[in-house]
């Protein structure tokens, strides 16, 4: 099929988004899942319709939410509300919009714990210690499945 | 201008300690948060206010807890909403500072007589984000006509607004852009945003005539 020619094709934008907490593993279509669920619930299925979101990249803890130029602060705005992905809890943070992928690839910083996760009890609780850039500290309760998640920073740590 | 979250709760009652929620807020825009809870103390970073909720089931007990030493302490003094007469009668309560939840409440629970005494008064009301951000279906659509309310009530007496995200941890704060975003779907403005989120600074160092010191 020949394509359309470029001006007659629909202009699109994008908007990277960061996946919070940090060291959060996502797949795309579970964060797909998470937008349009937040989305329809706060636009109505006609705006999204219009808008045509979708997740075209998702890897990194950053994630490339696509949709058509002129909705992207209503798209921005719903992914304010995004609260789970696949029953996890998350937030998306908006970094950047424009209207190609490359311009946004350039503001993807990886963000990686330090390499040796170290080990505190926080009252009966044993959790692994994530050390991550300035001074901020993840907590993850050791185990299988539903893991309470806490926020410290180095200085909270030394404190207690 | 000081751009401030009106209110979050760190751990213990949520699980992001204050000094890593007023982080997460600089990263966010914000130049200051209100903290409420115990052990909440000064950091290094972005200004962390000490805050105060008052959960009172009449304007006796209301009296009664804004004496507390604890309440006293606080630099941001603000009290749950209820049925009609109640919010009439904090609002023109000295010690309090912002009127919140007013989600929650009945529809005209706060009327006109009580936004006309907040603005004579400087009581500010709080836009909490959480029900927008959290609540989903009929709940969010009532807080979201709630907001438009106090808006237009606002408009025309002219009392202070402060926004706050009501984080109980780092997952729930939002950016400034979020908001400004978020307070659009009930018809807020760009300049009446950024004009609720510097009132806590106003509320907390309010324009007092100058004094002269001989």
């Amino acid at each position: 099929m020949k394509p359309r020619p470029p001006a007659m094709r629909t202009k699109r934008r994008y908007i990277l988004v960061r996946i919070h907490p940090y060291g959060m593993v996502a797949d795309q279509k579970q964060v797909y899942l998470s937008v349009i669920e937040a989305a329809t619930s706060l636009l109505g299925d006609a705006a999204v319709g219009l808008a045509q979101p979708a997740v075209v990249f998702c890897d990194g803890g950053y994630a490339v939410v696509r949709c058509r130029r002129g909705s992207e602060a209503d798209v921005a705005t719903a992914l304010a509300t995004v609260t789970t992905i696949a029953d996890r809890r998350a937030a998306l943070r908006t970094v950047a919009v424009s209207g190609t992928i490359h311009a946004l690839r350039r503001r993807m910083k990886p963000i990686r714990p330090a390499p040796d996760p170290g080990e505190t009890a926080v009252g009966d609780d044993c959790f692994t210690v994530y050390r991550y850039p300035r001074q901020k500290v993840d907590l993850v309760e050791r185990g299988i499945k539903h893991q309470k998640l806490l926020f410290f920073t180095e200085a909270d740590l030394e404190e207690r | 201008m000081k751009i401030t979250d009106a209110c979050v709760y760190p751990y213990p009652a949520g699980d992001s300690t204050p000094a890593r929620m007023a982080f997460e807020a600089r990263d966010l825009g914000f130049d200051s948060i209100v903290a409420v809870g115990d052990g909440v103390h000064p950091s290094a970073g972005p200004e962390v206010l000490r805050g105060a909720v008052i959960g009172a089931a009449s304007i006796k007990d209301v009296l009664k807890q804004v004496r507390d030493p604890a309440v006293r302490r606080a630099d941001v003094v603000s009290v749950n909403a209820r049925e009609i007469a109640f919010n009439r009668a904090v609002v023109s309560i000295k010690e309090i500072q912002i009127v919140r939840g007013i989600h929650a409440t009945q529809r005209n629970a706060f009327d006109h007589v009580a936004a006309r005494t907040a603005a004579e008064r400087g009581v500010a009301v709080d836009i909490s984000l959480a029900p927008i951000v959290l609540l989903r279906g009929t709940r969010r659509q009532r807080a979201l006509q709630r907001y438009a309310d106090i808006l237009s009530l606002q408009r025309r007496y002219g009392f202070p607004l402060t926004i706050s995200s009501d984080a109980r941890s780092i997952l729930e704060q939002r950016s400034v852009r979020d908001v400004r975003g978020l307070c659009a779907l009930f018809g807020m403005t760009g300049a009446e945003v950024s004009e609720a989120l510097a009132s806590v600074g106003r509320l907390v160092t309010p324009d007092t005539p100058v004094r002269v010191v001989e």
